[in-house]
């Protein structure tokens, strides 16, 4: 029984393989809202470069609607940062918009291209990520569990070299693709355990750039999976491997690298997947965080949440990040949700 | 070898070259075309765009993923960058349309975004790619400036989306008469109706036809 647990707890022994019966909604991906910003009159375009901003933004998912984590960076360019690409904040954006930064200039051509920081700790927004995750331990005091994510090296590589040439050089030079990944590799293997050190509870690696809508599997196969299974060998866990876009094909390779739990999106058949996977490895996702949680109604939200449970997720886990618009209904709806199903499984 | 069959022979090879991604056999038969004598226009459009359509459907299938279409695509090029200065004067007034495409503000995702500019280039459009996080003005500079009959909007995500009910708007306003695709994974044919834009598609493919059909309708009218 998980009586007198902490919720922290019990998203860390499921992220450890360790189910205890009670269904859980949580992510590992960016789950601010507008109503969160509203609250904290924090405007989203100032939070990606403020450690205070992000922290207390990112505590506000769990305190308005207790959803049981707290998860920073919002956005996927910290990585691209850090070797050397300039980045656009969209912060003279109109206050109510919501922009999610991106990379403006790809730098990297080759491995040799490619400069790690001596120092990680102290590289681009690394310092940001770093203090927010302390702010956050202090402001939740180790109740609610801490999560953090790291792009995946494909997804490094396809955010810091024109993409239309990393997919190209795929196919007729993969020894070369090869070689910028193992140096990415080692990027993500250093920010999980700098991470960890600063107080992150789990991570996510995403690796949504070597989907199945982007790659063929027998490529995600041959250059991906051999560096994630290093990622995961390597770097401290609880880690939690991510792929959005289509993803049953690959869904063996992922199954092998080690990962704590699976996570995918919509587009993923689940009952396909515990086929191919089988009933032990933790399974998340699946939930639909746009066209469900943002666009539908608070029946549809309760009507995918039963879903997800009868495919076989054993969190009820959004497929991505929740698109911040999310009406407060809806998030309601989700967590009432997610109560409901679990008496129904107890 | 007849002329005819030595023209079909020319014609498959392009068609195969740009399938299999092979640029020098692309660029040798194109060259060879030339050298012949035969339609640059023909071999363009009965050869290379062949080759294109193959690949499109392959794709569709699962068989070919993205790489496989940019490297088709980098072998359509090597022989489009040969036939086409030879292309004769009248069949270059045959062109489908001048188009104008981009990722709107806000978004990088334009690896959908690339393939269908690439099915319209294949079409035979003139094409001006603006390409990703592009701001909503340009759009309405780009279509002035070139005078195109389609523009062709591209987001994935909901802040970019909302994007492209300004650029409508603003196009209306200067050329009432410019057709307007928008696509990507949050476009419904809901929102197609809501931003008053003239249609969408979900797939490269699809969206070279719809966009026929609407080039077709604006030359009725004009
Ligand atoms: C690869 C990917 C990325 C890559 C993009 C690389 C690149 N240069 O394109 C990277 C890693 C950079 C990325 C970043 C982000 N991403 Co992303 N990404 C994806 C993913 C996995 C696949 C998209 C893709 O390329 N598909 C393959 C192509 C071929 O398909 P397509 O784009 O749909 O295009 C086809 C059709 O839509 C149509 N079409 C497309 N355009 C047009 C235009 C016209 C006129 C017509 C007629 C048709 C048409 O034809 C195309 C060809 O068949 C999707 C997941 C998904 N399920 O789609 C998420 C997804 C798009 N991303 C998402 C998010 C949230 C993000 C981030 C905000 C994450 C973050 N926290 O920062 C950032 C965005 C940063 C920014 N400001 O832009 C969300 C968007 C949610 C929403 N509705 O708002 C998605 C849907 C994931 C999800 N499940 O929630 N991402």
């Amino acid at each position: 029984m998980s009586v007198g647990k902490t919720s922290r707890e019990k998203v860390l022994e499921l992220l450890n393989g360790k189910r205890n019966g009670e269904l859980l909604c949580f992510s590992g991906m960016g789950n601010v809202t507008t109503e969160g910003m509203k609250q904290t009159g924090i405007r989203f375009a100032e939070s990606h470069t403020d450690a205070s901003k992000m922290a207390a933004l990112a505590a506000t998912t769990h305190k308005l609607f207790g959803f049981e984590c707290a998860v920073i960076p919002f956005d996927v360019a910290i990585e691209a940062e850090i070797v050397g690409c300039p980045i656009n904040f969209y912060t003279r954006s109109h206050p109510l918009e919501i922009l999610y930064p991106t990379v403006k200039e790809k730098v990297i051509r080759s491995a040799g291209d490619i400069k790690l920081p001596s120092d990680l700790s102290r590289a681009g927004r690394v310092p940001l990520v770093t203090e927010a995750l302390n702010l956050l331990s202090d402001d939740l005091k180790g109740a609610v569990a801490i999560g953090t994510y790291i792009m995946g090296p494909f997804t490094i590589a396809g955010q810091t070299m024109e993409l239309s040439d990393l997919l190209k050089i795929s196919l007729k030079k993969p020894e070369e693709v090869a070689e910028v990944l193992a140096v990415y590799t080692e990027l993500v293997i250093q920010l999980a355990e700098t991470y960890s050190a600063a107080g992150a509870d789990y991570i996510t690696i995403r690796e949504m750039g070597a989907c199945s809508d982007v790659l063929r599997p027998a490529l995600f196969k041959q250059l991906v999976e051999p560096q994630l299974r290093r990622i995961f060998d390597q770097a401290p866990h609880p880690l939690v491997l991510h792929i959005c876009g289509k993803s049953n094909g690959i869904m063996d390779s992922m199954n092998r690298v080690g990962a704590g739990a699976l996570s995918v999106d919509q587009k993923n058949d689940l009952r396909e997947t515990r086929k191919t996977i089988g009933p032990k490895p933790i399974l998340l996702g699946n939930f639909d965080p746009f066209n469900i949680l943002v666009k539908g109604t608070p029946s549809d939200v309760k009507r995918a949440v039963q879903e997800c449970v009868n495919g076989g997720v054993d969190a009820v886990w959004p497929g991505c990040d929740i698109w911040p618009t999310v009406p407060t209904e809806n998030m309601n709806a989700l967590m009432q949700a997610v109560k409901n199903a679990r008496k129904g499984r107890n | 070898m007849t002329n005819d069959a030595k023209k079909d022979e020319l014609l498959k090879k392009l068609a195969d070259g740009v399938l299999k991604f092979e640029e020098e056999e692309v660029a040798t038969a194109a060259n060879e075309v030339l050298a012949l004598g035969f339609d640059a226009y023909e071999a363009i459009m009965n050869g290379l765009a062949k080759g294109m359509e193959e690949a499109g459907r392959l794709y569709e299938e699962e068989e070919y993923f993205v790489p496989e279409l940019l490297l088709c695509a980098d072998a359509l090029y090597a022989g489009l960058n040969i036939l086409r200065p030879h292309v004769k004067i009248e069949d270059r007034q045959k062109s489908r349309g001048v188009v104008v495409i981009g990722t709107v503000q806000g978004d990088v995702h334009d690896i959908g975004k690339n393939l269908v500019k690439m099915m319209f280039e294949v079409a035979g459009f003139e094409v001006h790619d603006l390409g990703k996080d592009v701001p909503l003005e340009k759009f309405v500079e780009e279509q002035l400036k070139t005078n195109a009959e389609l523009v062709c909007l591209s987001a994935m995500m909901t802040t970019s989306m909302l994007g492209m009910e300004r650029i409508i708007k603003m196009i209306r306003e200067k050329n009432p008469e410019v057709k307007i695709m928008i696509g990507g994974a949050p476009i419904t044919q809901e929102v197609v109706k809501k931003f008053g834009a003239d249609g969408t598609a979900n797939s490269a493919s699809n969206a070279l036809r719809e966009a026929l059909k609407m080039v077709a309708s604006l030359r009725k009218m004009g």
